[in-house]
């Protein structure tokens, strides 16, 4: 990877700075967008956490919009189509036009305008889960006819990417980071549309409905939220340490076994149920073969950054990315146990399954993309961010809310499944299962509760930074390696590019 | 050709084999699935199988209340979970049967729009739960105030699905039968919604153990002894 020495040529930042001003306005209202729905969502999954185990808690007459069955899916879709798309959407342009050294020649007011319409459309799709309007088809809980204002928008910003790779004549160095986000590019509207079309248009699948239902919101996480998440590890970790990505040879094999496993995955998720056995037998294999990939891409990343660990502890950036990276190896891992039928069994219709996707959603993708909105949103607005203890609590927070979900999460899953499959408590009255898990869902709301604290400065910060209210700087805002040195950021840091 | 276009070229196989294989080849073949005669003399019932559809309108309020979050509709076969044993899961309510409840097959919900075969299970499996259900009152009564009937239960109260309504003349033939603490007060009634007589219509139509052809005498075969 091209590392910018200290002395650059005037010409080379000159450039860099024209291809930031090119794709500014989009990136910036993605960001801030996004951070508010990541707010939104948090929120509320703390109330979905509350009313789990307490559902007369907020229980007016006039609040019946507010039950489970209406902000748990509300939660996930503000997670995956107000927060996930639209950041890596935004983290991938940035991306794309550094790494293929392109300016965003047109499109950008079109883009504007699909955001706009992206963040109308989940608005309206959110309004209408809670207001009666739901499908209940996991994930594409929207009403049927807002798919395709979804699916336009988010061409308007695949479509240039593609073209910035397409057109990129000379690369310079290996562009792995733009593999992953090309691939997220294709995949994303490849895997929409088909889950859209065959559940709302084609209609009338039954099982064969549900199985791709399961095959879609796996084949979101798998061929979306981790080419982004991992093209932005690739791109941040090399270039804040300044070392190049460890193997090349790695990188390849990590991008080419994920892209080969990734779309038969899914249908695990009902095994043992009505669909033909060797579909969810595929998919369990493919779960624990992407083992290798993810295995592989941990590694590359360690060897990145090993030696280079001081920092992970000043860079904001860095520490993120690097969090980000190493939890893709624990979605991984956790992704093999809920696939495979020997463990899969006893995790299936668990929570454990809510505890994948917020590792692979939050630890693991919105890690990476914190680090990039670190790194990136200095760049566009020219001010530096205004406060290390904003920034380190946010670090901390989200380690420790995220962590605690995912652990609890899963023993719940063990616990839960344990109960149902245990032949000794046949006769067990459900509410007995149900109240074995409740501990867990509690330290879930608390886990929540923490986030959200998190992410309300996250967002003011943010968005203090939009407004161009940010320090006035040439020096980087970076952690203090020392806890007594709070706030004064150091001033030799070689990765401010 | 550019690399540019190979590399597109091998992200759409790499892509499109699972897709045409996991997606379209099932989908097209799902269209033509219907269902089978049972044969009187092997499976001992007539008509064909799966004998009737699910209530459309209730699994409407299904969806829309978002059911789906909390319970399942799938047995899992007997090597994979317990659920064909679980105490209420089949027709038997009380006892242990000698054969665990069968597990679903893909004709059992045939004719639904999309099968929610769920996501959680923080509330007991419906596949079968029309056998469960013998009183509608007590049905609605669960829905209306959950923790009536179960004192422990999770479940929200569905109260936008009835109408509280001022009691005049003769008592309502469909008002609930609450107690003390979930009534409305005196001289007030709940009665049930048609959604939520849908609903209710719709978890009675739940009953995905009917005998599935030629299983009974596959069964029968294989204890046989051999000769």
């Amino acid at each position: 990877m091209a590392q910018p020495a200290e002395n650059d040529i005037d010409s080379d930042s000159l450039r860099r700075a024209a291809i930031d001003r090119s794709v500014k306005g989009p990136v910036l209202f993605l960001f801030t967008n996004a951070a508010f729905w990541l707010m939104a969502s948090t929120i509320v999954g703390l109330f979905a956490a509350v009313k789990q185990v307490f559902p007369d808690f907020l229980d007016e007459n006039w609040l019946w919009f507010l039950q489970y069955g209406r902000i748990q899916p509300a939660h996930l879709i503000a997670l995956v189509y107000g927060w996930g798309i639209p950041v890596g959407l935004g983290t991938s342009l940035w991306i794309m036009a550094r790494r293929t050294g392109q300016e965003l020649k047109t499109g950008r007011s079109l883009m504007l305008v699909a955001a706009i319409f992206w963040n109308i459309a989940v608005t309206a799709g959110i309004l209408a889960v809670l207001f009666g309007g739901s499908t209940s088809v996991e994930w594409l809980e929207f009403p049927k006819f807002l798919w395709p204002v979804l699916l336009i928008c988010f061409l308007v910003f695949a479509w240039p990417m593609v073209s910035m790779f397409a057109r990129a004549r000379h690369p310079e160095g290996f562009m792995i980071s733009a593999w992953y986000i090309l691939g997220a590019c294709i995949w994303f509207p490849w895997l929409f549309t088909t889950a859209n079309v065959c559940i709302h248009c084609i209609g009338d699948l039954g099982a064969i409905g549900a199985g791709i239902n399961a095959w879609y919101v796996n084949g979101v996480i798998l061929l979306f939220f981790v080419p982004v998440g991992v093209g932005s590890a690739y791109y941040f970790i090399p270039k804040v340490t300044g070392q190049p990505i460890a193997s090349q040879q790695l990188a390849k094999i990590g991008f080419w076994l994920l892209a080969a496993l990734g779309g038969w995955s899914g249908m695990q998720r009902f095994m043992g149920g009505p669909l033909p056995a060797w579909m969810p037998a595929f998919g369990a294999m493919a779960g624990v073969l992407l083992l290798i990939p993810v295995g592989v891409v941990g590694w590359n990343h360690h060897l990145t950054t090993l030696g280079k660990h001081k920092l992970v502890q000043t860079s904001p950036s860095l520490r993120f990315s690097f969090f980000g990276a190493l939890f893709y190896p624990v979605s991984g891992l956790i992704y093999a146990l809920l696939s495979a039928f020997w463990t899969g069994a006893n995790l299936q219709f668990t929570l454990a399954w809510y505890g994948f996707q917020v590792v692979s959603l939050y630890g693991f993708f919105s890690m990476c993309m914190f680090g990039a909105i670190y790194y990136i949103v200095p760049r566009l607005v020219g001010c530096e961010w205004l406060s290390v203890r904003l920034i380190r609590n946010h670090f901390w927070f989200s380690v420790y809310g995220i962590g605690a979900i995912v652990v609890t999460s899963i023993i719940c899953g063990l616990q839960q499944g344990g109960d149902i499959n245990d032949p000794e408590k046949w006769n067990l009255s459900f509410s007995n299962v149900v109240l074995n898990i409740r501990p867990y869902i509690v330290a879930r709301a608390v886990a929540w509760g923490l986030i959200t604290w998190s992410n309300v400065w996250f967002l003011i910060h943010l968005m203090l930074m939009v407004a161009g209210l940010g320090r006035r700087s040439t020096a980087p805002t970076l952690l203090p390696s020392h806890d007594h040195d709070d706030g004064l950021p150091s001033i030799s840091h070689p990765s401010k590019a | 050709m550019s690399d540019f276009r190979k590399f597109v070229l091998r992200i759409g196989i790499l892509f499109g084999l699972p897709w045409f294989f996991l997606i379209v080849g099932p989908v097209m073949k799902y269209q033509k699935l219907a269902p089978i005669a049972y044969d009187k003399d092997k499976d001992g019932v007539d008509g064909q199988y799966p004998p009737s559809v699910i209530h459309r309108q209730g699994q409407l309020v299904y969806a829309r209340e978002g059911c789906v979050q909390c319970h399942s509709q799938m047995i899992r076969s007997a090597n994979l979970g317990l659920d064909g044993w679980r105490k209420g899961w089949g027709q038997e309510q009380e006892g242990r049967t000698a054969e665990p409840v069968r597990s679903n097959t893909l004709r059992d919900y045939l004719g639904e729009p999309f099968a929610f075969l769920g996501i959680q299970r923080t509330g007991p499996d419906l596949a079968n739960v029309g056998w469960r259900i013998t009183d509608r009152a007590k049905m609605h009564q669960s829905f209306y105030a959950p923790r009536s009937v179960n004192q422990w239960s999770t479940m929200p109260s569905y109260r936008q699905l009835y109408t509280v309504q001022k009691a005049q003349g003769q008592k309502s033939k469909l008002a609930l039968d609450l107690p003390e603490e979930f009534h409305p007060g005196k001289g007030w009634e709940v009665v049930p919604t048609a959604e939520a007589e849908a609903l209710v219509d719709y978890m009675i139509s739940l009953k995905k153990d009917y005998p599935v052809p030629g299983m009974a005498a596959a069964m029968a075969a294989a204890a046989q002894p051999k000769k």
